[in-house]
């Protein structure tokens, strides 16, 4: 009865807020080495924009933007990320993640590879921790409306 | 100046443990929600205060804002879904 | 001692106290209405103080900037949370606090009044 309420002041503040919660959790990402932050965390951040975005316009707004399809093949390619600069240091020479070796192929110093390398990790993290937790939250918000569609039809 | 803050932070740890009464033993779903609210707005203040204590604030503060912003959207959470089950 | 830290200690006690008559109302007041008119002003306006004062204690910086825009998202956020909650528990029909009770309050003080 109640499911098609929009509050227009939750709206406005979802519509007003949501610009900085993706900045701030792209600088979380990205400043992980200096302060307390790194994929995971920005990667929960991001996915709070997306619940956010769900609670005050709507799972079909919402599924527009980012349907169960898209936070699966997301998540595939943050692992996907993650997984390949492990392997790709193996086959330079180095151990899995030894970002060291990376500087062959990119052309910088062993010390500049070796922050690089940390921050392609801290992406794919952020990208599949943000995707997994989208389907998550997707899974419980329409657990009740399908076993309500079933108490009806029965 | 460090004494104050210290004091400061104790006092706010005592009002969190009041606002713990309602949190715990809330009439409802609702009164409960009203107290974890409220703790995690003086939690907030202590995070910041500890962080002036140990003379890190540039560390602290990056954790008080993700603080704020998931006390935030967790209670917006937890209001759409009691307006939603419709259960007080 | 500074000026800038009688500045924060001023603003930080001012918190302090709303914090405490925010707490006190949501220990003390009748029912879910009114426990949330304690909590939802009082303690916007008290983070807003405390921060703040901590601003002005950390002079101008990086950090003081990022103290003054979470002064700036608690002002806009805690209100809507409030608001998203009572709402919640206005469609739920949690009904109000009536006069009934603040009336025999009444009655015992006139009756009180009376003996004496």
């Amino acid at each position: 009865m109640t499911r098609d309420s929009h509050d227009v002041i939750v709206k406005t503040l979802a519509r007003l807020l949501m610009p900085f919660m993706v900045v701030f959790a792209l600088y979380v990402v990205m400043h992980g080495h200096h302060s307390p932050g790194g994929g995971f965390q920005g990667g929960v951040i991001l996915a709070a924009g997306f619940v956010l975005l769900v609670i005050s316009h709507g799972l079909e707004q919402t599924r527009k933007r980012m349907s169960e399809k898209v936070a699966e093949i997301i998540s595939s390619i943050g692992v996907l990320i993650y997984g390949g600069i492990g392997v790709l240091c193996l086959i330079l020479g180095g151990n899995y993640l030894d970002y060291g070796t990376l500087s062959k192929l990119l052309r910088v110093t062993p010390a500049e590879a070796r922050s690089l390398g940390i921050l392609g990790v801290e992406i794919g993290v952020a990208l599949a921790v943000m995707a997994v937790m989208c389907t998550v939250f997707f899974a419980i918000f329409t657990a009740g409306e399908s076993s309500q569609d079933d108490r009806s039809v029965k | 100046m460090t004494q104050f803050f210290v004091v400061l932070g104790v006092g706010m740890c005592v009002l969190v443990l009041l606002c713990l009464y309602r949190a715990t033993y809330g009439p409802n779903v609702l009164n409960r929600a009203a107290g974890l609210s409220a703790i995690g707005t003086k939690t907030l203040i202590i995070l910041l205060l500890m962080g002036v204590i140990y003379d890190r604030v540039d560390m602290f503060i990056d954790i008080s804002m993700v603080y704020a912003l998931l006390n935030f959207i967790g209670t917006v959470v937890l209001a759409k879904y009691l307006e939603r089950t419709g259960e007080a | 001692m500074l000026v800038k830290d009688v500045i924060c200690i001023f603003f930080m006690l001012a918190g302090f106290f709303f914090f405490t008559t925010a707490t006190l109302g949501l220990l003390r007041l009748p029912d879910f209405y009114a426990r949330l008119h304690a909590t939802g002003k009082g303690d916007t306006l008290a983070v807003v103080l405390s921060l703040i004062g901590l601003a002005v204690y950390h002079g101008f910086s990086l950090t003081s900037a990022k103290i003054v825009f979470i002064a700036v998202f608690m002002f806009l956020a805690q209100p809507t949370a409030t608001h998203a909650i009572s709402r919640a528990a206005f469609r739920c029909g949690v009904q109000p606090w009536t006069c009934e009770r603040g009336v025999l309050l009444e009655d015992d003080i006139a009756k009180q009044g009376g003996e004496k």
